[in-house]
């Protein structure tokens, strides 16, 4: 891997600034709202021009092979603005559960085109309850003859209607195992969820007898899917925090502007000690999140603590400062016009997205020893 | 002048020798006081080690941050005091900021090597949380200023040689234009001192009486009237270092802890309440929030290293103040009824009673919790200040008390 100097970094940065303040606009998310596939193909495209989509690819399947702090920062600019591109299902997760597959064939033939965005892919991780403990799967895997085919059902799934690509973890008599399935193939329905954050794409995909190509060791398919769930929570880590310290700005300025009494809102101390008790969580979630990511490229030991620290802190800042907005700006977030109940909704969303708060601070005193 | 710098690795090799030389781990208890501090201190001090970045004029070795760290972590590993001044000192980094040649040259030796004792001459029974109010007034006197007034919450008063005093030199402009900001000498006669008995049954506070003490025109810092600029500079030295730590049990009981555990997890263990799930709930909060509060403290560094605004700096202490009163709530509930008793005979009782007193130390001292929140809402997020009716008032026509 080869890790993006600050300044590389910095301007990969600007350049996707520039582009979601161009191509990812209020106005715009709200109209992907109303849309079936959720997001702008020609944003994407110019996402991964601009090599987005190739950030965690290893450089021989023609990626940037920058890595999980890469990304993690441009996550953050993708929650500042509410993005609802598949950056999250198919450029990380995806990607990250191929990585790990070690299925080299699988790899050379996906990796690629996941690279250059061309191809958009997503991974059915949990059963319809949503669980992403990998105790309950909702699939299971048959042998006919030298195919497999899939039955169940997955819930919960990222973008499912818009891939190009399902990658499945289903149960087989050898434990689980990864599976790439055509979403036009026998059997395979993809219903859409009732998602609560209207900006977030979330099928359920039932299976009955669909036709599948094996990936990777048959019985270490769970290892894949956590490698995707390890650099995922990473990801939506930086979403949360980006998400959290632009909703708190843009309270902090409709402070600065709204009059009552004859004087701006922020200046009574009621609605100025709780903008400085958001900020000690937004930036709290911003060290979360990056150290997180610093410790997941690193490989350390204790990575897998930082996760779940950054798991419930990114989650817990964000929702707090989107919930804390509404309040502070009083009646006119209550309306649908106002953009605090988009980061609201969302906040609300990503905090049980790949597991909820109180889990990973469960687990976060586990990988104490506690 | 960089290209001259030892490189970090031949750095580490010459304080790790030079501390396995001199060092000795018994005076690892004297960073405060003790019988040995200032014979090592002035060995610190000479040696280079007390403030690597600073210029050699002031016994440093003008090492960048990397190489500065590099001492940090060899004293830390070690367990010796004395090094990393530039960031830990108060006194001098005021000076330093304020004073003239002649009283940085006067001053500043003997502070770093602990001869000279300090205290903080700054809040009154009037002028808490409004500091700039302060009634204790400096009149010119020839060469001199003399002082009247009284002072409260001086931790060190008996021992000090110095006081940093804010006192009033002008009582007809607003007042926050009125102050100006000394360097007391403490040992003298109109300097009466008494200890307050603090609600932790200790005392290390006293009330400061000042009876036409006097102080040397030199002893000002900056100018006439500027003692609020020099004021702000030197409470932010002291919040950002109240945000790095705080005081911890005082009983002395160890609980038994495996290798890297924390104290809290082996607490609820010895309680018997390491399964119960909104304990361990909480305990992993509070956790993670003294792990965030350090990396916040560790990115605001790395911020300012490169010349970046170091606002998250100021947050720190209104962090640590929810860490230390959660810390204590939780000790507490680990221990029901026994909680009701306290001494030495009950030493946990004894901790987390005390935890739960002393943490007000951090969410007043220094400016209370409220006036932090005020201070990050204005200064690091650029709200507007409340109006204040004694503004633009001569302070001779402002209501007090």
């Amino acid at each position: 891997m080869a890790r993006l100097s600050g300044e590389e970094l910095s301007t990969l940065q600007d350049a996707f600034t520039r582009l979601l303040a161009d191509k990812c606009t209020e106005e715009q998310v709200r109209s992907w709202m109303e849309d079936r596939k959720g997001y702008d193909p020609t944003l994407w495209k110019a996402m991964s021009e601009m090599g987005l989509t190739s950030l965690l690819v290893e450089e021989r399947h023609g990626g940037a092979g920058a890595g999980i702090i890469a990304v993690e920062r441009v996550m953050e600019q993708a929650g500042s603005a509410l993005l609802g591109a598949p950056l999250l299902a198919s450029a990380v997760m995806s990607v990250a559960a191929l990585q790990a597959s070690g299925d080299e064939d699988a790899q050379s033939r996906l990796l690629p085109q996941l690279a250059s965005g061309s191809l958009v892919a997503t991974l059915l991780i949990t059963s319809p309850e949503g669980d992403w403990t990998g105790k309950t799967l909702g699939i299971s895997a048959e042998r006919r003859g030298d195919d497999w085919v899939l039955s169940g059902a997955s819930g919960f799934v990222l973008h499912g209607r818009g891939a190009d690509c399902w990658i499945a973890v289903a149960n087989t008599d050898s434990g689980p195992a990864l599976f790439e399935i055509e979403p036009s193939s026998h059997g395979a329905t993809c219903l859409a969820l009732p998602s609560f954050d209207h900006t977030l794409v979330l099928d359920k995909i039932t299976l009955t007898d669909t036709p599948a190509r094996q990936i990777g060791d048959v019985g270490s398919g769970w290892q894949s899917i956590q490698h995707a769930l390890d650099l995922g929570l990473v990801a939506l880590a930086g979403e949360q925090a980006g998400g959290a310290q632009r909703i708190l700005d843009i309270t902090v300025d409709y402070a600065n502007i709204r009059h009552q009494f004859g004087r701006p809102i922020g200046s009574f101390q009621a609605v100025k000690h709780m903008a400085a008790d958001l900020i000690v969580e937004v930036e709290s979630a911003i060290s979360a999140a990056r150290q997180a990511a610093e410790k997941t490229d690193d490989g350390a030991d204790d990575a897998p603590a930082w996760r779940y620290l950054a798991g419930f802190s990114c989650a817990d800042a964000f929702v707090r400062s989107a919930a804390d907005a509404v309040q502070m700006h009083g009646g006119i977030a209550f309306t649908w016009e106002h953009v605090a109940h988009l980061y609201l909704r969302r906040s609300r969303a990503d905090q049980q997205l790949l597991g909820s708060s109180n889990y990973f601070r469960e687990q976060y005193l586990c990988a104490l020893g506690g | 002048m960089t290209e001259q710098l030892p490189d970090v690795e031949t750095v580490r090799q010459e304080v790790r020798a030079w501390l396995e030389e001199n060092w000795n781990p018994a005076w690892k208890g004297e960073a405060q006081e003790g019988p040995n501090r200032v014979a090592w201190l002035t060995q610190v001090v000479d040696a280079g080690w007390a403030a690597p970045q600073w210029p050699k004029e002031w016994f440093g070795r003008e090492f960048d941050d990397a190489r500065n760290r590099v001492v940090r972590e060899e004293f830390a590993r070690v367990h010796a005091f004395g090094t990393g001044q530039d960031r830990t000192n108060l006194w001098i980094n005021t000076l330093l900021a304020f004073a003239t040649e002649d009283l940085k040259k006067q001053l500043i030796p003997g502070l770093m090597r602990g001869e000279v004792e300090m205290c903080l001459l700054y809040s009154e029974p009037g002028a808490g949380s409004d500091l700039a109010g302060v009634r204790t007034k400096a009149e010119r006197d020839g060469d001199e200023w003399v002082v009247n007034g009284q002072k409260v919450w001086t931790s060190g008063a008996t021992r000090a040689d110095y006081g940093m005093l804010i006192a009033r030199t002008n009582w007809d402009v607003p007042k926050h234009r009125g102050l100006s900001f000394f360097f007391l000498p403490m040992k003298q006669p109109g300097i009466e001192i008494r200890p307050l008995r603090q609600i932790t049954n200790e005392s290390h506070f006293n009330e400061v009486f000042i009876t036409d003490a006097r102080a040397p025109a030199a002893n000002l810092l900056s100018n006439e009237g500027d003692g609020w600029k020099v004021l702000v500079t030197a409470l932010a030295y002291e919040r950002s270092y109240m945000g790095e730590a705080a005081r911890g049990p005082r009983s002395g009981n160890r609980v038994k802890m495996a290798e890297g555990e924390d104290e809290l997890i082996a607490l609820a263990r010895e309680a018997g309440k390491l399964s119960d799930t909104s304990i361990r709930q909480r305990i992993a909060q509070v956790i993670a929030w003294r792990k965030l509060n350090d990396l916040n403290t560790a990115r605001a560094k790395a911020d300012l290293e490169v010349g970046t605004s170091a606002s998250i700096m100021s947050l720190g202490k209104l962090a640590m103040s929810r860490i230390l009163h959660e810390t204590a709530r939780l000790r507490t509930d680990l221990l029901d009824a026994e909680s009701l008793l306290e001494g030495s005979e009950n030493p946990r009782a004894e901790d987390a009673n005390f935890l739960a007193l002393n943490a007000y130390f951090t969410s007043i001292g220094g400016g209370t919790d409220q006036v932090q929140r005020n201070i990050i809402g204005e200064r690091v997020l650029g709200l507007p200040k409340e109006p204040e009716i004694d503004k633009a008032v001569p302070f001779r026509d402002v209501k007090g008390g």
